[in-house]
Protein backbone atom coordinates (compact mmCIF):
# COMPACT_ATOMS: atom_id res chain seq x y z
CA UNK A 1 0.00 0.00 0.00
CA UNK A 2 1.30 3.57 -0.72
CA UNK A 3 2.15 5.59 2.04
CA UNK A 4 0.46 8.41 2.59
CA UNK A 5 1.72 11.80 4.41
CA UNK A 6 -0.26 13.49 7.12
CA UNK A 7 0.01 16.71 9.18
CA UNK A 8 -1.69 16.74 12.30
CA UNK A 9 -2.04 19.76 14.51
CA UNK A 10 -2.98 19.55 17.77
CA UNK A 11 -3.89 23.08 20.46
CA UNK A 12 -3.33 22.44 24.33
CA UNK A 13 -4.76 24.46 26.91
CA UNK A 14 -2.37 27.43 27.32
CA UNK A 15 -2.00 26.73 31.09
CA UNK A 16 -0.61 22.92 30.25
CA UNK A 17 2.41 22.03 32.15
CA UNK A 18 5.15 21.13 29.71
CA UNK A 19 5.60 17.53 31.38
CA UNK A 20 1.95 16.82 30.20
CA UNK A 21 2.66 18.38 26.39
CA UNK A 22 5.81 15.89 26.51
CA UNK A 23 3.42 13.02 27.77
CA UNK A 24 0.86 13.75 24.96
CA UNK A 25 3.93 13.79 22.18
CA UNK A 26 4.87 10.98 23.98
CA UNK A 27 1.33 9.08 22.97
CA UNK A 28 1.62 10.21 19.72
CA UNK A 29 4.57 8.57 18.99
CA UNK A 30 3.84 5.81 21.02
CA UNK A 31 0.69 5.07 18.70
CA UNK A 32 2.94 5.83 15.51
CA UNK A 33 5.53 2.88 16.89
CA UNK A 34 2.51 0.01 16.18
CA UNK A 35 3.81 -2.21 14.05
CA UNK A 36 0.43 -3.64 12.52
CA UNK A 37 -0.93 0.28 11.98
CA UNK A 38 2.38 2.10 12.63
CA UNK A 39 4.01 4.72 10.79
CA UNK A 40 6.74 6.98 10.86
CA UNK A 41 6.75 10.68 12.42
CA UNK A 42 9.22 12.77 9.96
CA UNK A 43 8.90 16.37 12.02
CA UNK A 44 7.48 17.00 15.40
CA UNK A 45 7.40 20.50 15.66
CA UNK A 46 6.49 22.37 18.82
CA UNK A 47 5.28 25.92 18.03
CA UNK A 48 4.38 27.17 21.09
CA UNK A 49 1.94 29.59 22.66
CA UNK A 50 -0.29 31.14 19.66
CA UNK A 51 -2.85 33.25 19.48
CA UNK A 52 -5.74 31.99 18.47
CA UNK A 53 -8.06 33.39 15.86
CA UNK A 54 -11.16 32.90 17.89
CA UNK A 55 -11.93 31.66 21.41
CA UNK A 56 -11.85 27.73 21.42
CA UNK A 57 -13.26 26.44 24.74
CA UNK A 58 -12.97 29.53 26.26
CA UNK A 59 -9.45 29.79 25.65
CA UNK A 60 -7.57 32.82 23.26
CA UNK A 61 -4.38 31.39 23.54
CA UNK A 62 -3.18 28.01 22.83
CA UNK A 63 0.13 25.60 22.52
CA UNK A 64 0.36 24.57 19.04
CA UNK A 65 2.04 21.05 18.15
CA UNK A 66 2.50 19.98 14.91
CA UNK A 67 3.46 16.63 13.65
CA UNK A 68 4.20 15.21 10.49
CA UNK A 69 3.39 11.56 9.95
CA UNK A 70 4.19 9.17 7.03
CA UNK A 71 1.93 6.21 6.97
CA UNK A 72 -0.03 3.64 5.18
CA UNK A 73 -2.33 2.74 7.31
CA UNK A 74 -4.83 5.43 7.11
CA UNK A 75 -6.37 3.99 10.34
CA UNK A 76 -3.48 5.90 12.01
CA UNK A 77 -4.86 8.89 11.94
CA UNK A 78 -8.20 7.82 13.31
CA UNK A 79 -6.20 6.33 16.26
CA UNK A 80 -4.56 9.59 16.80
CA UNK A 81 -7.59 11.42 16.89
CA UNK A 82 -8.97 9.53 18.91
CA UNK A 83 -6.36 10.26 21.72
CA UNK A 84 -6.04 13.70 21.49
CA UNK A 85 -9.84 13.66 21.87
CA UNK A 86 -9.42 11.86 25.37
CA UNK A 87 -6.96 13.97 26.37
CA UNK A 88 -8.06 16.86 28.42
CA UNK A 89 -5.54 19.42 27.41
CA UNK A 90 -6.31 18.87 23.96
CA UNK A 91 -8.55 21.48 22.60
CA UNK A 92 -8.38 20.97 19.28
CA UNK A 93 -6.86 18.84 16.44
CA UNK A 94 -6.44 18.30 12.98
CA UNK A 95 -5.49 15.61 10.86
CA UNK A 96 -4.79 16.69 6.87
CA UNK A 97 -3.59 14.59 4.13
CA UNK A 98 -0.70 15.97 2.46
CA UNK A 99 0.58 13.80 0.05
CA UNK A 100 -1.87 14.75 -2.79
CA UNK A 101 -1.47 17.81 -2.90
CA UNK A 102 2.83 17.79 -2.55
CA UNK A 103 2.25 15.19 -5.85
CA UNK A 104 0.72 17.56 -7.56
CA UNK A 105 3.17 20.31 -6.55
CA UNK A 106 5.77 18.78 -7.73
CA UNK A 107 4.34 17.52 -11.24
CA UNK A 108 3.72 21.15 -12.06
CA UNK A 109 7.42 22.09 -10.82
CA UNK A 110 8.66 19.37 -13.12
CA UNK A 111 5.73 20.93 -15.80
CA UNK A 112 7.45 23.95 -15.82
CA UNK A 113 11.12 22.83 -15.76
CA UNK A 114 10.38 21.08 -18.87
CA UNK A 115 9.25 23.49 -20.31
CA UNK A 116 12.03 26.26 -19.68
CA UNK A 117 14.23 23.73 -20.82
CA UNK A 118 11.85 23.34 -23.96
CA UNK A 119 12.28 27.10 -24.63
CA UNK A 120 15.95 27.26 -23.89
CA UNK A 121 16.42 24.52 -26.45
CA UNK A 122 13.71 26.54 -29.18
CA UNK A 123 12.71 23.22 -30.36
CA UNK A 124 9.68 22.59 -32.10
CA UNK A 125 6.86 21.58 -29.64
CA UNK A 126 5.74 18.23 -30.72
CA UNK A 127 8.83 15.79 -29.35
CA UNK A 128 9.42 17.92 -25.65
CA UNK A 129 5.31 17.95 -25.30
CA UNK A 130 5.17 14.06 -25.63
CA UNK A 131 7.91 13.49 -23.67
CA UNK A 132 6.52 16.24 -20.54
CA UNK A 133 2.99 14.04 -20.68
CA UNK A 134 5.07 10.78 -20.06
CA UNK A 135 6.24 12.17 -16.98
CA UNK A 136 3.57 13.70 -15.83
CA UNK A 137 1.54 10.29 -15.98
CA UNK A 138 4.13 8.75 -14.40
CA UNK A 139 4.33 11.27 -11.40
CA UNK B 1 -16.25 62.59 -14.13
CA UNK B 2 -17.41 65.15 -14.15
CA UNK B 3 -15.42 66.73 -16.96
CA UNK B 4 -15.83 63.78 -19.04
CA UNK B 5 -19.51 64.46 -18.68
CA UNK B 6 -19.10 67.78 -19.46
CA UNK B 7 -17.14 66.91 -22.70
CA UNK B 8 -19.43 64.30 -23.37
CA UNK B 9 -22.27 66.67 -23.59
CA UNK B 10 -20.30 69.40 -26.03
CA UNK B 11 -19.65 66.85 -28.21
CA UNK B 12 -22.83 65.49 -28.56
CA UNK B 13 -24.75 68.78 -28.43
CA UNK B 14 -22.31 71.04 -29.81
CA UNK B 15 -19.52 71.14 -32.70
CA UNK B 16 -17.09 68.12 -31.89
CA UNK B 17 -18.36 65.01 -33.18
CA UNK B 18 -21.03 65.40 -36.29
CA UNK B 19 -18.76 67.00 -38.61
CA UNK B 20 -15.45 64.69 -38.10
CA UNK B 21 -18.63 61.45 -38.95
CA UNK B 22 -19.35 63.71 -42.37
CA UNK B 23 -15.66 64.77 -42.77
CA UNK B 24 -14.65 60.70 -43.63
CA UNK B 25 -11.89 58.94 -42.42
CA UNK B 26 -9.46 61.36 -43.55
CA UNK B 27 -10.56 64.39 -40.78
CA UNK B 28 -10.17 62.58 -37.72
CA UNK B 29 -6.81 60.74 -38.62
CA UNK B 30 -5.41 64.36 -39.74
CA UNK B 31 -6.86 66.14 -36.12
CA UNK B 32 -5.59 63.27 -33.93
CA UNK B 33 -2.15 63.04 -35.37
CA UNK B 34 -1.78 66.80 -35.14
CA UNK B 35 -3.30 67.44 -31.53
CA UNK B 36 -3.53 65.48 -28.81
CA UNK B 37 -6.05 67.94 -27.46
CA UNK B 38 -8.74 67.86 -29.66
CA UNK B 39 -8.72 64.56 -30.19
CA UNK B 40 -9.13 63.73 -26.50
CA UNK B 41 -12.24 66.32 -26.33
CA UNK B 42 -13.79 64.65 -28.95
CA UNK B 43 -13.42 61.01 -27.65
CA UNK B 44 -15.97 60.04 -25.66
CA UNK B 45 -18.96 61.69 -26.69
CA UNK B 46 -18.44 61.59 -30.74
CA UNK B 47 -15.67 58.71 -31.20
CA UNK B 48 -17.61 55.61 -30.44
CA UNK B 49 -20.90 57.11 -32.40
CA UNK B 50 -23.33 55.24 -30.02
CA UNK B 51 -25.27 56.27 -27.37
CA UNK B 52 -24.69 59.25 -24.69
CA UNK B 53 -23.45 56.42 -22.04
CA UNK B 54 -20.58 57.78 -20.37
CA UNK B 55 -17.81 55.16 -21.09
CA UNK B 56 -15.11 55.60 -18.46
CA UNK B 57 -11.75 55.90 -19.51
CA UNK B 58 -9.55 55.29 -16.62
CA UNK B 59 -6.25 53.61 -16.75
CA UNK B 60 -6.57 50.13 -14.56
CA UNK B 61 -3.46 48.70 -13.52
CA UNK B 62 -3.70 45.04 -14.94
CA UNK B 63 -3.64 42.94 -11.65
CA UNK B 64 -1.17 39.88 -11.80
CA UNK B 65 -1.65 36.37 -9.81
CA UNK B 66 1.23 36.73 -7.15
CA UNK B 67 1.44 32.87 -6.98
CA UNK B 68 2.02 33.08 -10.69
CA UNK B 69 4.62 35.33 -10.63
CA UNK B 70 6.80 34.07 -7.73
CA UNK B 71 6.07 30.39 -9.19
CA UNK B 72 3.99 28.73 -6.07
CA UNK B 73 2.54 25.27 -6.95
CA UNK B 74 1.54 24.92 -3.07
CA UNK B 75 -0.33 27.39 -0.63
CA UNK B 76 0.16 25.82 2.59
CA UNK B 77 -2.14 26.80 5.18
CA UNK B 78 -0.03 26.50 8.20
CA UNK B 79 1.69 29.52 6.64
CA UNK B 80 -0.53 32.82 7.26
CA UNK B 81 1.38 35.04 6.56
CA UNK B 82 1.08 33.91 3.17
CA UNK B 83 -2.78 33.68 3.53
CA UNK B 84 -3.62 37.00 5.57
CA UNK B 85 -3.65 39.44 2.18
CA UNK B 86 -6.08 37.64 0.83
CA UNK B 87 -8.53 38.09 3.22
CA UNK B 88 -10.38 40.39 4.72
CA UNK B 89 -10.15 41.70 8.11
CA UNK B 90 -13.65 40.13 9.39
CA UNK B 91 -11.93 37.22 8.08
CA UNK B 92 -13.57 36.85 4.75
CA UNK B 93 -11.71 35.76 1.58
CA UNK B 94 -11.57 38.25 -1.09
CA UNK B 95 -12.84 37.62 -4.69
CA UNK B 96 -10.36 37.08 -7.49
CA UNK B 97 -11.65 40.32 -8.92
CA UNK B 98 -10.20 42.06 -5.80
CA UNK B 99 -7.15 40.38 -5.82
CA UNK B 100 -5.85 39.35 -9.16
CA UNK B 101 -5.26 35.77 -8.31
CA UNK B 102 -5.79 33.23 -11.19
CA UNK B 103 -8.51 30.55 -10.89
CA UNK B 104 -6.30 28.10 -10.19
CA UNK B 105 -4.69 29.40 -7.33
CA UNK B 106 -7.81 31.11 -6.19
CA UNK B 107 -8.81 27.83 -5.63
CA UNK B 108 -6.21 26.41 -3.77
CA UNK B 109 -6.04 29.67 -1.70
CA UNK B 110 -9.44 28.77 -0.73
CA UNK B 111 -8.24 25.58 0.70
CA UNK B 112 -5.61 26.76 2.52
CA UNK B 113 -7.41 29.66 4.19
CA UNK B 114 -10.47 27.06 5.13
CA UNK B 115 -8.06 24.46 6.53
CA UNK B 116 -6.12 27.14 8.74
CA UNK B 117 -9.19 28.19 9.75
CA UNK B 118 -10.09 24.73 11.12
CA UNK B 119 -7.21 24.90 13.61
CA UNK B 120 -7.96 28.48 14.82
CA UNK B 121 -4.97 30.04 12.80
CA UNK B 122 -7.20 32.37 10.52
CA UNK B 123 -10.76 33.78 11.92
CA UNK B 124 -13.64 32.51 10.39
CA UNK B 125 -15.78 35.63 10.81
CA UNK B 126 -15.38 38.09 13.44
CA UNK B 127 -15.84 41.73 13.59
CA UNK B 128 -13.60 44.02 12.20
CA UNK B 129 -12.56 44.79 15.61
CA UNK B 130 -11.32 41.41 16.88
CA UNK B 131 -12.89 38.77 18.89
CA UNK B 132 -13.90 40.96 21.76
CA UNK B 133 -16.86 42.33 21.07
CA UNK B 134 -18.50 38.90 19.90
CA UNK B 135 -17.93 37.87 23.26
CA UNK B 136 -19.06 41.07 25.15
CA UNK B 137 -22.31 41.27 23.37
CA UNK B 138 -24.65 38.39 23.50
CA UNK B 139 -26.52 36.57 20.98
CA UNK B 140 -29.01 38.99 20.61
CA UNK B 141 -26.17 41.68 19.36
CA UNK B 142 -24.89 39.06 16.74
CA UNK B 143 -28.27 39.03 15.24
CA UNK B 144 -28.61 42.80 15.24
CA UNK B 145 -25.46 43.06 13.16
CA UNK B 146 -26.40 40.30 10.52
CA UNK B 147 -29.06 43.05 8.84
CA UNK B 148 -26.72 45.77 8.55
CA UNK B 149 -23.68 44.11 7.12
CA UNK B 150 -23.41 46.96 4.78
CA UNK B 151 -21.37 49.15 7.55
CA UNK B 152 -19.11 47.11 9.09
CA UNK B 153 -18.37 49.71 11.51
CA UNK B 154 -19.38 49.37 15.22
CA UNK B 155 -21.17 52.84 15.07
CA UNK B 156 -23.82 52.15 12.89
CA UNK B 157 -25.34 49.04 15.53
CA UNK B 158 -26.81 51.26 17.63
CA UNK B 159 -28.76 53.44 14.99
CA UNK B 160 -29.82 50.42 13.22
CA UNK B 161 -32.46 49.76 15.81
CA UNK B 162 -34.24 52.53 15.06
CA UNK B 163 -35.39 51.48 11.28
CA UNK B 164 -35.56 48.10 12.11
CA UNK B 165 -38.33 48.82 14.09
CA UNK B 166 -39.57 45.20 14.21
CA UNK B 167 -37.08 44.23 16.78
CA UNK B 168 -37.66 46.36 19.75
CA UNK B 169 -35.75 43.65 21.93
CA UNK B 170 -32.77 45.15 20.69
CA UNK B 171 -32.28 48.81 22.67
CA UNK B 172 -32.90 46.82 25.93
CA UNK B 173 -29.49 45.40 26.30
CA UNK B 174 -27.85 48.06 25.29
Amino acid sequence: MEERLYDLIFICRPATPEEEIKKIVATVEHACEDKDKGGKIEKIEQWGTRKLAYRVAKHREGYYVYVQIRTAHGELTHELERRLRVHDAVIKYITVRLDEDLQRQLKLTRRREKRVARKGRRQPAAAPAGGGEQTAAAS
Amino acid sequence: MAEEQKQQSQGTGGSGAPPRREGGPSGPRREGGGHAGPRREGGPGGGPGGPRRGKRQYFRKKKVCKFCVEKIDFIDYKRTEYLVPYVQEKGKILPRRLTGTCSRHQRWLGVAIKRARNIALMPYATSAAGVLPVHRQGPAAGHAAAPAPATATPAPSPTSPAPGADVPAQPKPE
